[in-house]
């Protein structure tokens, strides 16, 4: 009996989120319909509380303020600057300039928590300056969709605050956790443009302007506003002197000295990106509240703990339980937005996780690989629709482009897997 | 009518950016407080959480006014256009539905706080119903919100004018 309510209330949910319902909402209102099914407890009391609880928790502050950063950011002429900064470095390289995408990306996933932000502020301005010498679209845009993805993997990230709220796992340690994974697939994307300019040599245009060594350590200077405020941000946070939540109101007042510096601090940037932080942490806010009480109301139905005997009673190996968790949430992921695939799985998965075996911090970090993949898988994937709006090209067209950077995330989730300390280890050296 | 409202979602989503700058400072506070003690302020935490929740509820009907909160849109696109209106107000009603309850039960949370003399556990020993009136009167503003579109809807006017989307959320 309880069966069939449970598949019931799933097949619900997803019909209210497929007919268009604001996520938030529809999570709330299956989380009502479900607990008054199961319990006899007041409701309408639970729900306020609960989310009254998860909105203003003080873990949660961290993801405003690094929202309200990136906003900031996206108004300076921080990614002009980069490109000044490596553009000199990179002409010798096979694939020369297409490199500024991937380390430009790299970089400013560094101080941004986003994906889409990332992709956004690097790619209008390293789209038309490759476009401007020649670069084929293909492999210009495809790369820059793939690198875009970074902005998750490689702290802040919001996707990680979200899930360090939800799993109760240290987001300190996750941002640290998240660095040296995503370097290295950053070093995965980087071989990939190497080999494909090795291949297609006819289709790179030639380096443009010769720089002598000492010119290319003076034009590095544009690296500084941007390496300072690296070092401000991850650096109080790996020697524990601040918490992810103090790092980012670091991060805030320093990206507005970054932008005052630079002049682009009037009133209307300013104004601007406080009202656009706000209403899009609002937005987060909302599916949060939802999921909260959603989580409260699956556990009286007791779906999570039915979900963990079910699988362990399967006896799947570990690597199965991941390979198939991948295809679950990528499949999820052509459908869903990244946060809002998080916050619904993990109140049910986590038991299951647990039970597996797996270090919560490593399967965060797995978690997000797995959410940055759904930013470049189409029907609905937040990067290609980044990316369709500056380039107008159809997501069909943009997603084959990313399609060998998707494989690659595939690659490196395996190397994660058999390596599990590319994750474990550096957190497991933090101060605190 | 509509011009009071559009101003009263307005106006709200600009309260709520002021709480942002709140939640900013509360932070700030605490880790000047560590360094330069006179300038601590007991509780800060709890402060910032509080104007960070504030500022969420606050703002969530200019966000929606402004089309910016996510629906799955993947098979509501596809609909005709004649059909996709009935699912719309479909849509409208379920969340007019939801945002009452929220709105009504966050009230209610309010008044109980008030008439138990709840206070935080926290250093700030806050009476609870005061940071409580922002999920209260956020909440019911949404469902105002959400009542106005469904008018709209039904009356077959515009919800907003389209030009006013402006760039994409930078989400995730």
């Amino acid at each position: 009996m309880d069966f069939y309510i449970t598949a019931l209330l799933i097949v619900a949910l997803f019909a209210i989120l497929g007919s268009g319902v604001w996520i938030g909402l529809a999570l709330t209102g299956v989380a009502w319909i479900g607990m008054s099914l199961f319990t006899s407890r007041p409701v309408g009391d639970s729900m306020v509380i609960t989310i009254w609880g998860s909105a203003s928790s003080w873990t949660l502050t961290a993801l405003p303020l690094f929202i309200w950063m990136g906003e900031i950011l996206f108004r300076t002429k921080l990614s002009e600057d980069m490109f000044k900064g490596l553009a000199p470095w990179l002409e010798k390289l096979p694939g020369r300039l297409l490199h500024t995408n991937i380390i430009g990306c790299t970089i400013f996933a560094a101080v941004s928590g986003s994906s889409a932000a990332t992709c956004a502020t690097i790619g209008k301005m390293t789209l038309p300056e490759l476009k401007r010498r020649g670069y084929p679209d293909s492999i210009a845009i495809g790369t820059l969709a793939g690198a875009g993805t970074l902005g998750l993997l490689i702290p802040p990230s919001i996707i990680m605050i979200v899930y360090g709220v939800t799993a109760n796992v240290s987001i300190a340690k996750l941002f640290i956790a998240g660095v040296f994974p995503g370097l290295l697939l950053a070093g995965l994307f980087m071989a990939y443009t190497i080999v494909w300019a090795l291949m297609h040599p006819d289709q790179i245009p030639p380096a443009d302007q010769h720089f002598s060594f000492g010119q290319k350590l003076y034009e590095s200077r544009h690296l500084i506003p941007v390496v300072s405020l690296i070092a401000a941000v991850l650096g109080s946070i790996y020697t524990g002197i601040a918490t992810a939540t103090e790092a980012a109101a670091l991060g805030v007042v320093g990206s507005m000295l970054v932008a005052s510096l630079q002049g682009e601090l009037s009133w209307k940037n300013f104004r601007d990106s406080l009202l656009g932080g706000t209403r899009l942490y609002c937005m987060i806010a909302l599916i949060l509240a939802g999921a909260s009480f959603l989580t409260l109301s699956m556990g009286y139905i007791g779906l999570p703990r039915h979900l963990a005997e079910w699988i362990a009673s399967l006896h799947l190996s570990p690597l199965a339980l991941v390979v198939s968790l991948m295809a679950f949430f990528i499949v999820l992921g052509c459908f869903l937005d990244g946060i809002s695939m998080v916050v619904l799985t993990m109140g049910v998965l986590l038991p299951t996780v647990e039970r597996a075996g797996f270090d919560l911090i490593w399967f965060g970090i797995f978690v997000v690989l797995v959410v940055e993949m759904a930013q470049i898988t189409p029907p609905v994937g937040f990067n290609l629709f980044v990316l369709q709006g500056m380039t107008g090209r159809d997501i069909a067209w943009l997603a084959r482009r990313a399609l060998p950077l998707f494989l690659l995330m595939v690659v490196m989730v395996l190397l994660m897997y058999f390596v599990p300390g590319i994750a474990t280890w550096l957190p497991q050296q933090m101060s605190g | 009518m509509r011009h009071f409202l559009d101003r009263l979602f307005d106006a709200t989503g600009y309260l709520a950016s002021v709480f942002m700058i709140g939640t900013l400072l509360a932070v700030l506070s605490s880790i000047f407080g560590r360094i330069i003690p006179a300038l601590e302020l007991r509780g800060a935490d709890a402060y910032a959480g509080y104007c960070m929740a504030t500022s969420a509820f606050l703002a969530l009907a200019t966000t929606l006014r402004r089309g910016e909160h996510i629906r799955v849109t993947l098979i509501f696109d596809r609909i005709p256009a004649g059909i996709r209106r009935w699912v719309d107000v479909a849509c409208h009603s379920f969340a007019l539905v939801v945002s009452l309850a929220l709105a009504w039960f966050s009230i209610r949370l309010v008044r109980q706080s008030h008439a138990f003399n709840d206070i935080s556990t926290g250093f700030d020993a806050t009476p609870l119903w005061i940071p409580q009136m922002g999920m209260a009167i956020g909440t019911s503003i949404l469902a105002l919100a959400f009542a106005l579109d469904l008018a709209l809807l039904i009356l077959g006017k515009p919800l907003r004018t389209e030009a006013s989307a402006g760039e994409r959320a930078h989400i995730e």
